[in-house]
C-alpha cells in the first residue's frame, strides 16, 4: 500500500511536470504574474483600450465589471474608455465586422477575453516583446512567437519612445490585465479560499478529536 | 407522531438497518473511507449540475458563451463551475481507488457479485457521463473529443457508419449532437447513476461490508444477531467518515480556490477557445481519467482478420472497462483479500496498478514508437491481471484466514 502511494506520487509529478510551454521558434522568457496591484491593470486596461481595442473585442467581460474591478469611477471611465456611446454594463464587443477586417488585415483578429488561459501569460508577454523588421512582409515585421504574424506592430511608436525596462514594464501591465480579464473572479476567488481552508482546518481538528474518543470507545 | 409514521411507513426500521445501526466490520481501515465521500461528491455534483443549468445554453451559437456568462455574470457562477469541473475529477479519483479497494481486499468475491457488478455499472455511468459532461462547454477539445469518441463507433464493420450518424444526429458533430448530449448529461445518465448507486447501497446493506481481512463476520453473532466483530455505523463510522470528508474538503477546495485549471488537467487550456469545426488543434487528448483506455486504444496499430485497426482498438478499450465486470469469475481464490492471497496475485495486482499508472500516462502524451511498444507491454500486462487470474488464483498458496477479526 506505501507503494502505491508512493508511485501515486511519482506519476502526479511527472505528470504535472510534463507540462511546457513553448513560444513559437523560443523559449517563453520568464513572467511572474501579479494581479494585485490596481494601478498596473489600471495602466494595462488603458493600453489596451488605446492600441488593442479597434481590433480586438473583450466579449466575454462588460465594462462595469472591469471598471468596479480595477477601482476606477464610472464617470471617468465612461469618459475616457467607452468609445462608441456603450452603456457601462454592455458587454466589450467592437465594431469591426468579420468582412471588414478579412479585406483589410487578412484575418478577423481573435477575441482576447480568454487569451491568457488559451496561451499563456508568457506567451502574451514574449509574443508582445519579440517583434522584428522584417521587408518581406506586408507590414514590413514579423515576429519571432508568431511567425508570419498577420497583427503589424502596433506598439511601435510607444515601443521606440521607451527605455527598454519602461517597455517592458507596460507589456508587464497589459499582460497583467489579460490575466486579470481571463478569470475577473480570481482575487475573490482566492481571497475566499483562504477563509474557507481556514474553515476546514477547524473542522477536520474537531472531527478528528471527535473521532479519536470514540475510537478509544472500541478498545 | 414517529410511531403514526411507523405503522405505515418503516422509517425508524430503515434508518437503523441502513444508517445508524448498520453493523460495519471493526477493521474497517482507510480504503473504506471513499464509498462514503463518494456519496457527497454526487451530491455535491447533482446540486452544482443544477444550478449550472439554470444558466447554461445548449445551443452551438451560445453554449461557449452562456459557460463565460455563468463565470462572469451569475452570482458566485465561477465557483459553481469550478466545484463541478473539479468535481468530476474528484469522482474519478475517488472511483479509481474505492475500485481497487475492492480488488485488494476480493470484495466482488462470492456473495457480493451483485454489489460488485452495480457499482461497475456506476462506472461505467460515469465515464459517460464524464464525456457528455466535457462536451457542454463548446471548446475546441469539447468538440473534437466528441469528434474522435463518436467516429470510433464509426469503426464498427458493416453498421459502423450509420451507427456515428445516428449518434451525433448528423454528419458532423453540431448543435444538434450537442443538444443531445446535454439531454443525457443532466436527465437520463443522472438518473440511471442515482438508481444504480441506489441499488449498489442497498445490497451491500443486506449481504454487508467486506472487510481488509476477508474474514466472514457474520459467522459468530450475539444473541441479537448482530456480528461480535462489528461496530454501529453511528456513532463510530460516521465519526471517521465526517473526519475524512474534512480531510478530503481540505485537499479539494484548495484545488477549487488556489488551482481550479488543475494545471490543464482539469479544464484544458485549449478548451478555452470556442470550438471550431475548420481548425483541430495540435493533440486532440482526453480527459486524464479515461487516459488508460486512450492508450490502450492507440497501442493497437495493426489490423487482424480484416477488421481495421481503429476497430480493434474500440474493441480493446471497451474490453479494458468491461472486463472488471468479470472480476468475480475470474477470481478462484478460496481467500478474499491480498493479505492472505499468494506471491502470484500480489505480483499481478501490483502489474496491473503499474500498468494503469503508465497507460494513463501514455495516453497523455504525443505518440512515439517507443512510446507504442510500452503501450503495447502495459496493455498486455494490465489484461492478463484478469485473463490469468483463474490459473494464478488456484495455483498459488493462500495464508489461513483467522475466524476473527484479529485485535
Amino acid at each position: 500500500m506505501k507503494s502505491f502511494l508512493i508511485l501515486l506520487l511519482i506519476f502526479t509529478f511527472n505528470i504535472f511536470g510534463a507540462d511546457e510551454f513553448n513560444c513559437g521558434t523560443i523559449e517563453c522568457d520568464e513572467f511572474k504574474v501579479n494581479i494585485s496591484n490596481n494601478a498596473d491593470l489600471q495602466n494595462g486596461l488603458s493600453i489596451y483600450m488605446n492600441y488593442c481595442y479597434g481590433c480586438h473585442s473583450l466579449q466575454y467581460s462588460r465594462y462595469k465589471r472591469v471598471a468596479e474591478d480595477l477601482e476606477i469611477p464610472i464617470d471617468l471611465y465612461v469618459d475616457n474608455l467607452i468609445y462608441d456611446g456603450s452603456k457601462p454594463g454592455e458587454l466589450m464587443k467592437i465594431s469591426l465586422t468579420k468582412d471588414d477586417a478579412v479585406n483589410w488585415l487578412g484575418a478577423y483578429p481573435p477575441d482576447l477575453t480568454l487569451e491568457a488561459r488559451v496561451r499563456s501569460p508568457e506567451w502574451i508577454y514574449t509574443y508582445l516583446r519579440s517583434y522584428y523588421s522584417d521587408s518581406s512582409r506586408p507590414y514590413g515585421v514579423n515576429n519571432l512567437v508568431y511567425k508570419n504574424v498577420s497583427m503589424p506592430h502596433v506598439l511601435e511608436d510607444l515601443q521606440s519612445s521607451m527605455t527598454e525596462n519602461e517597455y517592458n514594464e507596460t507589456i508587464s501591465n497589459l499582460t497583467n490585465f489579460l490575466v486579470y480579464v481571463s478569470d475577473p473572479s480570481s482575487r475573490e476567488r482566492k481571497q475566499m479560499g483562504v477563509y474557507v481552508l481556514l474553515f476546514l482546518l477547524l473542522f477536520t481538528s474537531f472531527a478528528f478529536l471527535l473521532y479519536r474518543e470514540y475510537k478509544k470507545e472500541l478498545k | 407522531m414517529l410511531q403514526w409514521i411507523n405503522s405505515r411507513f418503516p422509517i425508524t426500521d430503515l434508518v437503523e438497518r441502513h444508517l445508524s445501526k448498520y453493523p460495519a466490520p471493526t477493521n474497517l481501515n482507510f480504503w473504506y473511507l471513499f464509498g462514503f465521500l463518494l456519496i457527497i461528491v454526487l451530491v455535491m455534483q447533482i446540486l452544482t449540475g443544477l444550478w449550472l443549468m439554470m444558466n447554461y445554453t445548449n445551443t452551438a451559437e451560445e453554449a461557449f458563451s452562456s459557460v463565460e456568462y455563468i463565470m462572469r455574470d451569475v452570482e458566485y457562477g465561477w465557483l459553481l463551475r469550478y466545484l463541478h469541473a473539479a468535481g468530476a475529477s474528484a469522482f474519478f479519483v475517488l472511483i479509481y481507488l474505492h475500485m481497487f479497494r475492492g480488488m485488494m481486499y476480493g470484495s466482488y468475491q462470492k456473495p457480493r457479485e451483485l454489489i460488485w457488478l452495480g457499482g461497475w455499472v456506476t462506472y461505467v455511468l460515469l465515464c459517460a457521463e464524464g464525456f457528455t459532461g466535457y462536451v457542454l462547454p463548446w471548446g475546441q477539445m469539447s468538440f473534437w473529443a466528441a469528434q474522435v469518441i463518436i467516429s470510433l463507433l464509426g469503426s464498427i464493420p458493416l453498421v459502423g457508419e450509420d451507427l456515428a450518424t445516428w449518434v451525433r444526429g448528423d454528419y458532423l458533430i453540431s448543435g444538434i449532437t450537442l443538444s443531445r448530449l446535454f439531454a443525457f448529461h443532466v436527465v437520463l445518465l443522472p438518473i440511471m447513476l442515482i438508481a444504480v448507486v441506489f441499488f449498489h447501497i442497498l445490497a451491500l446493506h443486506e449481504i454487508g461490508s467486506n472487510n481488509p481481512d476477508g474474514i466472514d463476520i457474520k459467522k459468530h453473532v450475539d444473541e441479537d444477531g448482530v456480528p461480535l466483530d462489528s461496530k454501529p455505523f453511528y456513532p463510530y463510522d460516521i465519526t471517521h467518515d465526517v473526519y475524512a470528508l474534512g480531510v478530503f474538503l481540505l485537499f479539494f477546495c484548495a484545488i477549487v480556490f488556489f488551482f481550479p485549471g488543475g494545471g490543464g488537467y482539469i479544464l484544458e487550456t485549449v478548451n478555452f477557445e470556442p470550438a471550431n469545426p475548420l481548425s483541430t488543434p495540435e493533440h486532440i487528448v482526453p480527459s486524464w481519467y479515461y487516459t488508460p483506455y486512450y492508450a490502450m486504444l492507440r497501442a493497437v496499430d495493426f489490423s487482424l482478420f480484416g477488421l481495421t485497426a481503429k476497430f480493434l482498438g474500440f474493441v480493446t478499450m471497451a474490453a479494458g472497462i468491461a472486463i472488471f465486470a468479470a472480476l468475480p469469475w475470474l477470481d478462484r481464490s478460496p481467500v478474499k483479500s491480498i493479505r492472505y492471497k499468494g506471491i502470484y496475485s500480489k505480483i499481478f495486482l501490483t502489474g496491473f496498478v503499474i500498468s494503469f499508472f503508465v497507460l494513463g500516462y501514455l495516453g497523455l502524451v504525443p505518440p512515439t514508437e517507443i512510446k507504442n511498444i510500452l503501450a503495447k507491454v502495459f496493455t498486455i500486462i494490465y489484461f492478463s491481471y484478469f485473463l490469468l487470474m483463474p490459473i494464478y488464483t488456484r495455483i498459488e498458496k493462500c495464508k489461513p484466514v483467522p475466524e476473527r477479526v484479529p485485535a
